[in-house]
């Protein structure tokens, strides 16, 4: 089976440290979802990963080859880099769509013009129009339509659903459901928006601290969060010894959410109030601003 | 199979459970193809692998086989499975609950009963 895999990958931009030793392996076949706070690091890894930036040190590899200034390897990945609405995307600014997406098939060896075309109806793109002259959510759907016509094995998206609206988002994810289903292709897609996207993602990335902090079963990570409330005494009883995080305190009552580990569980009384989460409480708990 | 997904509960156990419930409702016949995991992954917009976890729990359980190229089907005796089941589950998800609701309302037994009796009544 096909991977992608990073190792001990470190990035710096002058005397700022982006990446520290990052081990992440991609498999083929799966919709990876990468979380982390704006600044987090998502954009330079994917571009490392897709050896359109060259890491400070570490190694990408795809089936074990490595990736940078190797054409074999580039030729199955594909990064659809979130594009800018101003003239500095190298020149790409001045670009017509239709142009823009031509340079593209020319660049990506599987291309597929019918599903570029299909998603320019759609999307009721104007090709005509100079990319400096898309509004945000028009550049988005350039950026999908690179992605998902480029029929790489590895697509990564960069915040694809920047600026589009609910329906389009909506059709986006149906979409990639869709290509995923037809393909097997692996996805990376990074998003601020969670929630709508969570039941996509088969896995979750979470990035903080320069390092992924983790990489999980979406549902798995789920089920083994949760939202533990009541009087403080009681809470502190029953959490004693665990994960937990985003502590909040009024009063004689304290909330807290709890990771569990393997094998770990809460007992339910009637001192406690326990609540599922989403995956976008998760994210919060765990990557949230510390007290 | 058109209920709304929630947030509150995993989705592989809603898809489950919408399936039973289809089943207990006879939207679903026994000895019938159930949707396979792209449709519902389609329907839903999820993640075709959440579907299919959802299919296996019910084809772990034997409420639904699997006839090779062709598809999940509903096993003869599954709403008869499903019954048996959710009767010995009912006591966990609902009259746990309910004492433990009534714990912390100050409720006694037998105010319970007799609210149980009254509600039969109307």
């Amino acid at each position: 089976m096909s991977t992608l895999v990073c190792s001990n990958i470190s990035k710096k931009y002058g005397d700022k440290e982006v990446l520290k030793n990052v081990d992440l392996t991609l498999e083929k076949g799966k919709i990876y979802g990468l979380i982390g706070r704006n600044g987090a690091g998502k954009t330079t890894l994917l571009s490392i990963m897709s050896a359109q930036n060259p890491a400070t040190s570490g190694e990408v590899t795809w089936d074990g080859e490595r990736v940078w200034e190797n054409r074999n390897a580039l030729n199955h990945i594909c990064f659809s880099r979130e594009l800018v609405p101003s003239a500095s995307n190298n020149g790409v600014g001045t670009m017509t769509v239709k142009e823009y997406l031509q340079a593209a098939s020319y660049y990506y060896p599987n291309w597929n013009r019918e599903l570029a075309g299909e998603l320019v109806e759609k999307f009721e793109l104007n090709v005509k129009q100079k990319i400096t002259k898309l509004s945000k959510g028009m550049l988005s759907m350039v950026t999908i339509i690179v992605a998902l016509a480029s029929k790489a094995d590895f697509t990564f998206l960069d915040e694809p659903v920047a600026g589009l609206d609910v329906v389009m988002r909506e059709y986006f994810y149906r979409k990639l459901l869709e290509e995923y289903m037809d393909t097997g292709r692996t996805f990376v897609v990074s998003t601020h928006i969670i929630e709508e996207a969570a039941n996509v993602f088969e896995e979750v990335i979470f990035v903080k601290n320069k390092g992924i902090l983790l990489k999980e079963n979406t549902e798995h990570l789920v089920e083994r969060c949760v939202k533990v409330s009541g009087l403080s005494e009681a809470v502190d009883e029953a959490t004693k010894g665990m994960e937990i995080h985003q502590v909040e305190v009024m009063g004689r009552s304290k909330g807290v959410t709890v990771l569990l580990k393997e094998g770990e569980q809460i007992a339910p009384n009637e001192k406690l109030q326990l609540q599922p989460v989403n995956l976008q409480n998760v994210f919060v708990a765990l990557c949230g601003l510390e007290e | 199979m058109n209920e709304t997904l929630t947030q509150e509960k995993s989705i592989y156990l809603q898809i489950s459970e919408m399936i039973e419930n289809d089943i207990l409702r006879g939207i679903l016949l026994e000895e019938e193809r159930v949707p396979s995991t792209n449709e519902l992954s389609k329907l839903y917009a999820i993640n075709p692998a959440t579907a299919a976890k959802g299919i296996n729990i019910l084809v772990d359980a034997g409420i639904l086989y699997k006839k090779r190229g062709i598809g999940m089907f509903v096993s003869e005796g599954a709403k008869e499975m499903i019954l048996k089941r959710r009767r010995s589950e009912f006591y966990d998800q609902y009259i746990k609950k309910l004492l433990q609701e009534a714990a912390s309302l100050g409720l006694g037994k037998q105010e319970i009963i007799e609210m149980i009796s009254e509600a039969e009544e109307q």
